[in-house]
């Protein structure tokens, strides 16, 4: 038994430790990572179906700032971070595609209004 | 205290909810010195109402929301969830995804068996344990990302009518090597430790009878000498076609759960093994649903139930022709285990004893509020 510690200790003192020293180091990060909101605006048909089956009603369909109404006049979907639990319902019914979600998972942030996202800033 | 003659030297304690070893859960125990006369559960601290919350979503919103009911073993729940609206909508799931399924189903057991492992070390002071089994159940985690897009939620990965997503490439390889990598705790649980026999041997003991009377299910009845599993029992999925055994001790203490535990991630691992292996190819996804669940089709009710790591949990589900439920029924394994049997082993056990019993129920309070 004693012996069995002993050479656990040893074991222990040569191997490297379970986690990384971040910002140093990072973890790998799937590519299926469930993180921000990607949007391309061009390719959206303004269906409205992800607004309808985000279970969390994070996203609602908006109209853009005047000056871009002419080039997108119909409404677009804005999405509020705080309320997204990053389930990727949105990005599976989006039936163009160009609403997905991205790796980007940083998004700690100290201003509450920044993580509500406009169409055009998605 | 109202059914105990008060002496003097009586007092009452609280174990949680704000202790760190008692989760979101709480009892308070009426104490003559040690011994712990009476004790009273109190749960409450993690009700969200789910049941509630699905009446006013869609099946589809519901298995994401259905990750949430146990923190701890999410893909579980995922599982039974889609079942049950399988089963209303009568929707013919695919053989690959029957297998991905299974695999992670069983992969959620493994881990959630390491939490067990866990806490039952950091309840009774061996941080150590805690250390390793919560820094390799993070391998698992890994792995969970690197097919669900999510360590510790799926965000209903196992959807009604099938997976959201066929398992990516070689993720067989990268479970294999889990297996690998997770050996040594396996390794270091197994040890005769023995400050380890001391603190659980024949303390918290669940006879057959008491088990069987007061409803216990899963590891907790098995480790009080029923062979009883809903996978065995009940087949779902394709349980039937795969071999493993059920563990099954009969001292009833909180040693045999712990071995219970151990033998589980055993036969998990076999379950798992067999299943890559024999995992054909095809879809993964119901060919009449795309890309939500048509609700409006569905009528009756079901009564599904699954083997979980913490025992049988099931959902009962009305469905009356509308776009949500009409009524959602979660039972979750922990309740049981929490309410009367916990009740049951505290009285007159010893104060020091508390946390060892109280872990060893492997109870997760997200499952008993729900
Ligand atoms: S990821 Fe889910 S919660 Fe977030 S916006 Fe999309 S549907 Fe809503
Ligand atoms: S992002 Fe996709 S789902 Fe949402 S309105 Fe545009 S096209 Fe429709």
């Amino acid at each position: 038994m004693k012996l069995s510690i002993i050479s656990e200790i040893f074991k222990n003192l040569f191997k490297r430790p379970m986690t990384v020293l971040f910002p140093m180091e990072k973890v790998e990060i799937s590519e299926r990572e469930r993180a921000k909101h990607k949007f391309d605006i061009d390719n959206c048909i303004s269906c409205g179906s992800c607004a309808k089956i985000c279970l969390n009603k994070a996203i609602k369909m908006v109209e853009v700032k005047e000056e871009y109404k002419e080039k997108y006049p119909k409404t677009y979907p804005q999405i509020d971070l705080g309320k997204c639990c990053f389930c990727a319902l949105c990005q599976d019914i989006c039936p163009t595609g160009c609403l997905t979600l991205t790796e980007d998972f940083y998004l700690a942030t100290f201003d509450k209004e920044s993580i509500i996202i406009d169409p055009l800033k998605i | 205290m109202t059914e105990i003659e008060e002496r003097q030297g009586d007092f009452e304690m609280y174990f949680g909810p704000a202790h760190p070893g008692s989760g979101n859960f709480s009892v308070r125990v009426q104490l003559r010195g040690e011994r712990v006369m009476k004790a009273v559960v109190d749960p409450g601290y993690l009700h969200r109402g789910f049941e509630k919350l699905m009446e006013y979503r869609e099946p589809m919103q519901n298995s994401v929301l259905s990750d949430r009911i146990c923190v701890l073993e999410p893909l579980q729940w995922n599982l039974l969830h889609a079942e049950a609206v399988d089963t209303l909508m009568g929707y013919d799931i695919p053989e690959r995804a029957k297998y991905i399924r299974v695999i992670l189903a069983e992969l959620s057991r493994i881990q959630s068996h390491f939490i067990w492992y866990a806490v039952m070390s950091m309840g009774t002071g061996f941080t150590t344990g805690f250390n390793v089994a919560m820094g390799y159940r993070d391998y698992m985690l890994d792995v969970f990302d690197y097919i669900t897009g999510g360590r510790l939620y799926p965000a209903g990965y196992i959807c009604p009518g099938g997976v959201r997503k066929d398992l990516p490439e070689k993720a067989e390889k990268k479970i294999l090597t889990l297996f690998e990598k997770i050996d040594y705790m396996h390794k270091f649980a197994k040890k005769e430790n023995p400050v380890w026999l001391e603190r659980f041997k024949e303390v918290g003991v669940l006879t057959k009878e008491e088990a069987i009377k007061l409803g216990a299910t899963g590891p907790i009845l098995r480790a009080s000498g029923v062979a009883s599993d809903v996978r065995r029992d009940d087949p779902y999925e394709i349980y039937d076609e795969l071999e493993f055994e059920i563990p099954v001790f009969d001292e009833g203490d909180a040693y045999s759960r712990y071995l219970i535990a151990m033998q589980e991630i055993e036969e998990s691992k076999k379950i798992v093994k067999q299943a890559i292996d024999r995992m054909p190819k095809g879809e993964v996804k119901t060919s009449n649903m795309k890309p939500i669940v048509h609700f409006r089709k569905a009528k009756g009710e079901t009564y599904t139930r699954n083997e979980l790591s913490r025992g049988e949990g099931a959902i009962y589900m009305i469905a009356t022709g509308k776009k949500t439920p009409y009524r959602v029924k979660i039972r979750g394994p922990s309740f049981t285990h929490m309410i009367p049997i916990l009740k049951h082993l505290l009285t007159d056990s010893y104060y020091a004893d508390v946390p060892a019993i109280y872990w060893s129920l492997n109870q997760c309070p997200a499952d008993v509020d729900r």
